[in-house]
């Protein structure tokens, strides 16, 4: 062992090529690499999430079945009254709409905490700090396929016919998987830092609920009807929602999704190699 | 300064294997004023007897680790001493790549395998067998390669009919048997360990140390911080003595825990 308590000793040029912009970009390209390979770990992670949540429960995740199903049913039979609809044309528009907005919902609710439930085993643990969001994004999946099976009940039962553009629901999930791991990553780190984020994105997507037309039609609006496009979340529940219900996706959904998903990934991975090293020290 | 010569062949061979450089290493903590975490700020200033410092940006810090420079070779076996708050468990986590310095840089030759605490990546409500590819799991080990290291390890944990048991039942001891038994089941190359450790019984310090004398006379680098002098005598060759983020003495782990008691009781 060597020891040099030289005060500042090579202090001049310690700040060297470390902290230089490419090797943070390397860092950080990776860490979501590494995290990425690592699948049975975040895999692992997600079902024990689900598993915590639910111990001791007899039904256990069906439980969220089970609750979208009565809010769905519960406004499946009241609202086409109120928008002058019929429950066959309603139901399938509410159901997937529910479906993928509270999966929209808890992953932007969820992304402020990435980092911060994970606080434990990332002071203990050196693992890449992507596979945090990996986790979150993946729980949520499961979560989402426990909602999603009323949406082939509701679409047999009430024998909505189904064609092959119906797979287009799928480039478009994929879509929102990538779009929640940038949203994970962007505000697990900004939260990271400023508590208070988490609760004002709470309040503002439960503000956004209502403002987006997930269980109400955007003709409603009359000539203001163009607005909504403008509103990404729209865009997210048109793309898998048109496609499996017959629709036409409006013109500008996949141009605008696209555009935030390119303008979010980018901006979060410069976010992450400028902050990475960072995130160690807020959590 | 406190130099150790090595022989010409450490050095050659400290090339190769396992090493460990630290260059001017420094870690700053940020203590944010307007957020809600005035907790852990006022933890932070207590345990750190007000070693604060401001940066550029204006924002109170504290100095976890000064100016540290170091360079340990493999058959290191490095005891750090010193009270709470002196850095120990920082710079620990400095050498398992877990904090990046805020100023410095460090170089690692050979794989880390840090154990700073026993129960991360353990479920509670698994057995102590099914935690085994858990934990492997969060040490970055394929729960494929990690079944092949299964016997082993419930072998040297020596839980007898516990390990079928979910570790909620298992005595913080228990515990720690499990996961050094776990996190040493691959043999490390730089092994680093807090605290912890004590809660064993003799019998498992033994079976662990005879493990540990395996590893570091194959080329491996342990650095150990504990509060108990008779086990870094006995597991340590070098002390590391810390004192506010800086090294205060260096030297054989005997004279180090003497200097170290006699300020702490002066």
């Amino acid at each position: 062992m060597q020891i040099s308590m030289e005060a500042a000793a090579g202090a001049a040029w310690a700040d060297d090529v470390d902290r230089s912009a490419a090797a943070r970009w390397t860092k950080a390209t990776a860490d979501l690499w590494e995290g990425l390979q690592k699948y049975w770990l975040w895999g692992t992670m997600a079902l024990q999430d689900i598993r915590l949540r639910y111990r001791g429960s007899i039904i256990g995740p069906f439980w969220l079945t089970l609750n979208t199903s009565i809010m769905v049913g519960m406004m499946g039979v009241l609202y086409p009254h109120l928008f002058h609809t019929t429950a066959r044309d309603y139901l399938p528009y509410l159901a997937i709409g529910m479906v993928v907005w509270q999966f929209i919902q808890t992953v932007i609710n969820e992304s402020g905490w990435t980092f911060w439930i994970a606080q434990n085993v990332i002071l203990q643990m050196p693992l890449p700090f992507s596979i945090y969001v990996y986790r979150m994004v993946a729980r949520n999946l499961m979560i989402l396929g426990h909602n999603c099976i009323i949406v082939p009940a509701i679409l047999i039962i009430l024998q909505v016919p189904i064609g092959l553009s119906a797979l287009m629901a799928i480039p478009a999930l994929l879509m929102l998987i990538l779009n929640g791991v940038w949203i994970g990553m962007f505000f697990g780190i900004v939260c990271a830092r400023f508590r208070d984020v988490s609760p004002i994105l709470t309040n503002i997507v439960q503000v956004l609920f209502f403002g987006t037309p997930i269980f109400w039609d955007p003709a409603a609006l009359g000539k203001w009807q163009f607005l909504v496009a403008f509103n990404p979340l729209f865009d997210a529940v048109d793309v898998i929602r048109a496609p499996l219900i017959g629709k036409p996706v409006a013109d500008l959904s996949w141009p605008i999704l696209l555009v935030v998903t390119g303008v979010g990934s980018i901006g979060t991975l410069w976010f992450f190699s400028r902050f990475r090293s960072r995130i160690a020290y807020w959590v | 300064m406190v130099f150790f010569a090595l022989s010409f062949a450490d050095c050659l061979l400290g090339l190769i294997l396992s090493s460990i450089r630290l260059h001017a290493v420094e870690v700053d903590f940020p203590l944010y004023h307007n957020s809600n975490r005035s907790l852990k700020k006022s933890m932070l200033a207590m345990s750190t007897k007000g070693n604060f410092a401001r940066d550029s940006l204006n924002r109170v810090t504290v100095r976890a680790l000064n100016d540290l420079n170091l360079t340990l070779e493999q058959g290191d076996r490095i005891g750090l001493v010193g009270a709470n708050g002196a850095g120990k468990t920082t710079l620990l986590r400095v050498l398992a790549g877990i904090f990046e310095p805020t100023r410095g840089k460090i170089e690692i030759e050979g794989r880390v395998t840090a154990i700073l605490d026993a129960s991360v990546g353990l479920d509670q409500d698994s057995t102590g067998r099914e935690n085994i590819i858990l934990r492997g799991m969060y040490m970055g080990i394929h729960p494929r390669e990690m079944r092949a290291y299964v016997d082993e390890i419930v072998a040297f944990a020596d839980l007898g009919s516990h390990i079928d048991m979910p570790t909620r039942t298992y005595s913080s001891g228990m515990l720690v048997q499990l996961a050094f038994a776990i996190s040493t089941c691959i043999p490390p190359e730089i092994l680093l360990m807090d605290e912890w450790l004590a809660a064993g019984d003799a019998r498992f310090l033994a079976n662990a140390r005879k493990r540990m004398s395996d590893f570091v006379s194959r080329s491996s680098i342990l650095v150990f911080a504990s509060h108990s002098m008779s086990l870094l005598r006995e597991w340590c060759n070098t002390g590391l003595y810390l004192d506010h983020g800086q090294i205060i003495a260096a030297g054989p782990i005997d004279e180090i825990i003497e200097s170290y008691e006699r300020l702490a009781n002066s």
